[in-house]
């Protein structure tokens, strides 16, 4: 299984969001990093297939990103993640599953299993609106899975959990990574440097490092804060290899 | 398909989730039964003073209206017509309903009086001095429809097509009481456009509440997002207008004919008072199938217009005011009759359609050379605009990109 990112660009009006990207993603983690403005989440929707790239293309296994087979395989929870607030979690998910194509019993059976995973089966009767920030959250998970998607696009998927939250969702995700692709981003650190196999940094729209990352080169959070501070990269510069 | 009916139910929930929706729905139902109801509340006053209650009034009228009920408007018919009300003193300057001879000698035939003026074009005072006629009252009644032709500005083809129709007609013509389908007659602009705004209300948020909660970004990206979930949401919203429609006309219908009676689905639609000219052979019962079946096909068209609309502009707040605006330009405009194709096209705009006299215009639509009556003509041009908008609508909702957030 391989997802090929091929010189995919973003370009609005008078500025380029995401620039020429291209990297191959195979089974694994893949940790995402770059600060407010880099273009993760613009790569991540375009990824999705609903923000079509300016140019360059996007496939899994051969299936371009704007195909109903691509986007049987895929899961997502956007950064901003929304919901229906009179649904109830259950409701949510049985609708989610429907919009993936599951049957009712498939849906019915996923959805239960889901909502033990991420610790909401005691309130599935609940609105949606009475839910904590982290409770919203650990939906969004929930229904990113339910199709047991081959690629698993989470951006931001920490955001309002709490640390023993943190480390729960961290497990599942190196769980989900060693048969899947997952493509998480995040601000923070820790979470990629602990379960990703690969880290991808970006930057004003374009990727200047893609590389493993293990102790014995640092702490990854200075190395990243490190790019981060450098210039604007120039063309001809290239992508940092370690 | 499984999916498909799954999705449909939860769309449906959606919708019938918003408290506004139901606030809407039953402020117009409110307002629909009050209409009904409020012509008969309340009393007739006579220089200052209370003579009658309105629903009194009715009670009399429809019980000698029912008297009258299959008689020939014939000479016979007139001349009793014209006997009673010679019992009038002539001395009562225009205030003649005030007499004791009115109220016992001509009340009785006052539907027939009444009709009488209309075919005729007289006054009642001018009524009063005449001496019936049958022939003569025919004949001034084909006058006054030629002269409406003339005054529409209709073609030769067109007054033609009229002449045809008028010589068709079975002379004298029979008095039946009809007034419920007259009420419904009456009520069905008003309903049109209560069901104008609860439909406007109801689905100008299906498409842009997705944008605004931001769930269309899990939507699109799924593999049921782009196509079924767009068919789905325009068959949950027709759905939600046909019930709104339906259940607003059962109450309407229920009101009307609980009141004022089922009698008179017979009657000849030139019984009814502004449509005297309106020879095309039709009774006021098949007028108000026409008439409801017509507020039917303009609300789930007004519904998709909504919809499409509201995803092209991406919000409920400038749907709302777009189809305020429309509708309230369509109550106040009215384009002069001499430009013929707009003055026709702007009173076939939903706003305006369902009043008795767009919707039984003598203004044909010729099409090869064959002339449709508006009434034929507009269901198929609604049905086309229905087709064109869904296919408009799908283009736009698949074309959507999630960005700038």
């Amino acid at each position: 299984m391989e997802l090929v990112i091929d010189r995919v660009s973003k370009q609005y009006k008078n500025r380029i969001a995401v620039d020429r990207v291209s990297v191959n993603l195979k089974e694994g983690v893949y940790g995402l990093l770059g600060e407010n403005g880099a273009g993760k989440t613009t790569l991540m929707r375009m990824i999705c297939g609903i923000l079509r790239p300016t140019g360059g293309t996007i496939a899994l296994d051969g299936t371009d990103a704007g195909e109903e087979a691509y986007r049987a395989a895929l899961g997502y929870l956007p950064q901003d993640f929304g919901y229906y607030p009179e649904f109830s979690a259950e409701d949510f998910l049985f609708y989610i599953g429907a919009l993936k194509g599951l049957s009712r019993t498939s849906a019915r059976k996923k959805t239960k299993e889901l909502l033990e995973l991420v610790a909401l089966w005691d309130v599935r009767r609940k609105k949606i609106k009475t839910f904590s920030g982290g409770m919203k959250q650990r939906l969004g998970i929930a229904q990113a899975l339910i199709n047991d998607p081959r690629l698993l696009i989470l951006d931001e998927p920490t955001a309002g959990l709490d640390p023993k939250e943190r480390v729960r969702f961290r497990n599942l995700i190196e769980s989900l990574g060693k048969e899947n692709i997952v493509l998480l981003s995040t601000h923070i650190v820790s979470d990629i440097e602990h379960i990703a196999d690969k880290i991808l940094i970006m930057k004003s729209g374009r990727m200047i490092f893609e590389g493993t990352w293990d102790r014995d080169k640092g702490d990854l959070e200075s190395f990243y804060l490190s790019l981060s501070e450098e210039r604007e990269p120039s063309v001809d510069r290239g992508m940092v290899k370690l | 398909m499984k999916q498909f009916g799954m999705l449909y139910r939860y769309e449906l929930k959606k919708i019938l989730k918003k408290k506004l929706v139901w606030v809407t729905f039953f402020l117009c139902m409110a307002i629909s039964a009050t209409a009904i109801l409020a012509d008969l509340t309340g009393s007739y006053y006579v220089d200052g003073e209370i003579a009658d209650t309105h629903y009194n009034m009715f009670l009399v009228d429809s019980g000698y209206e029912r008297q009258l009920s299959g008689r020939k408007i014939d000479q016979e018919l007139l001349r009793e017509v014209a006997e009673a009300y010679g019992k009038i003193p002539k001395t009562m300057d225009g205030r003649y309903t005030l007499t004791e001879e009115y109220q016992m000698y001509a009340r009785p035939y006052s539907a027939i009086f009444n009709i009488a003026r209309k075919w005729s074009g007289m006054d009642a005072e001018e009524l009063l001095c005449w001496e019936a006629d049958e022939r003569e009252l025919y004949e001034r009644k084909e006058e006054i429809r030629k002269a409406c032709c003339d005054q529409l500005l209709l073609t030769d083809r067109e007054k033609s097509f009229w002449e045809k129709k008028s010589g068709r007609t079975e002379e004298p013509l029979t008095w039946l009481y009809h007034e419920g389908y007259a009420v419904l007659m009456r009520k069905l602009e008003m309903l049109g456009l209560l069901m104008l705004l609860l439909t406007t209300v109801c689905l100008s948020g299906i498409f842009p509440e997705e944008h605004m909660r931001r769930t269309d970004q899990m939507i699109l990206c799924s593999l049921r997002g782009k196509k079924d979930v767009y068919r789905v949401k325009m068959l949950a919203g027709v759905s939600i207008s046909a019930a709104a429609v339906l259940l607003m006309t059962g109450l309407t219908v229920v009101l009307t004919f609980g009141i004022y009676g089922t009698e008179g689905f017979e009657a000849d639609f030139m019984l009814f008072p502004s449509r005297n000219m309106y020879s095309y052979p039709l009774s006021i019962g098949e007028a108000c199938l026409i008439g409801y079946g017509m507020l039917f096909i303009t609300t789930i068209m007004y519904g998709l217009f909504v919809m499409v609309l509201s995803e092209l502009l991406r919000g409920g707040m400038p749907t709302l005011a777009v189809s305020a605006g429309l509708t309230i330009a369509g109550m106040i405009y009215t384009v002069p009759g001499q430009y013929r194709v707009l003055a026709q096209i702007w009173d076939w705009l939903p706003v305006k359609f369902l009043s008795t006299r767009n919707l039984f215009d003598i203004r044909l639509l010729t099409v090869l050379g064959h002339g449709f009556l508006s009434w034929q003509a507009v269901p198929a041009l609604y049905l086309l605009c229905c087709l064109v908008l869904a296919a408009a609508g799908g283009r736009i909702y698949r074309k959507y990109q999630v960005s700038g957030r």
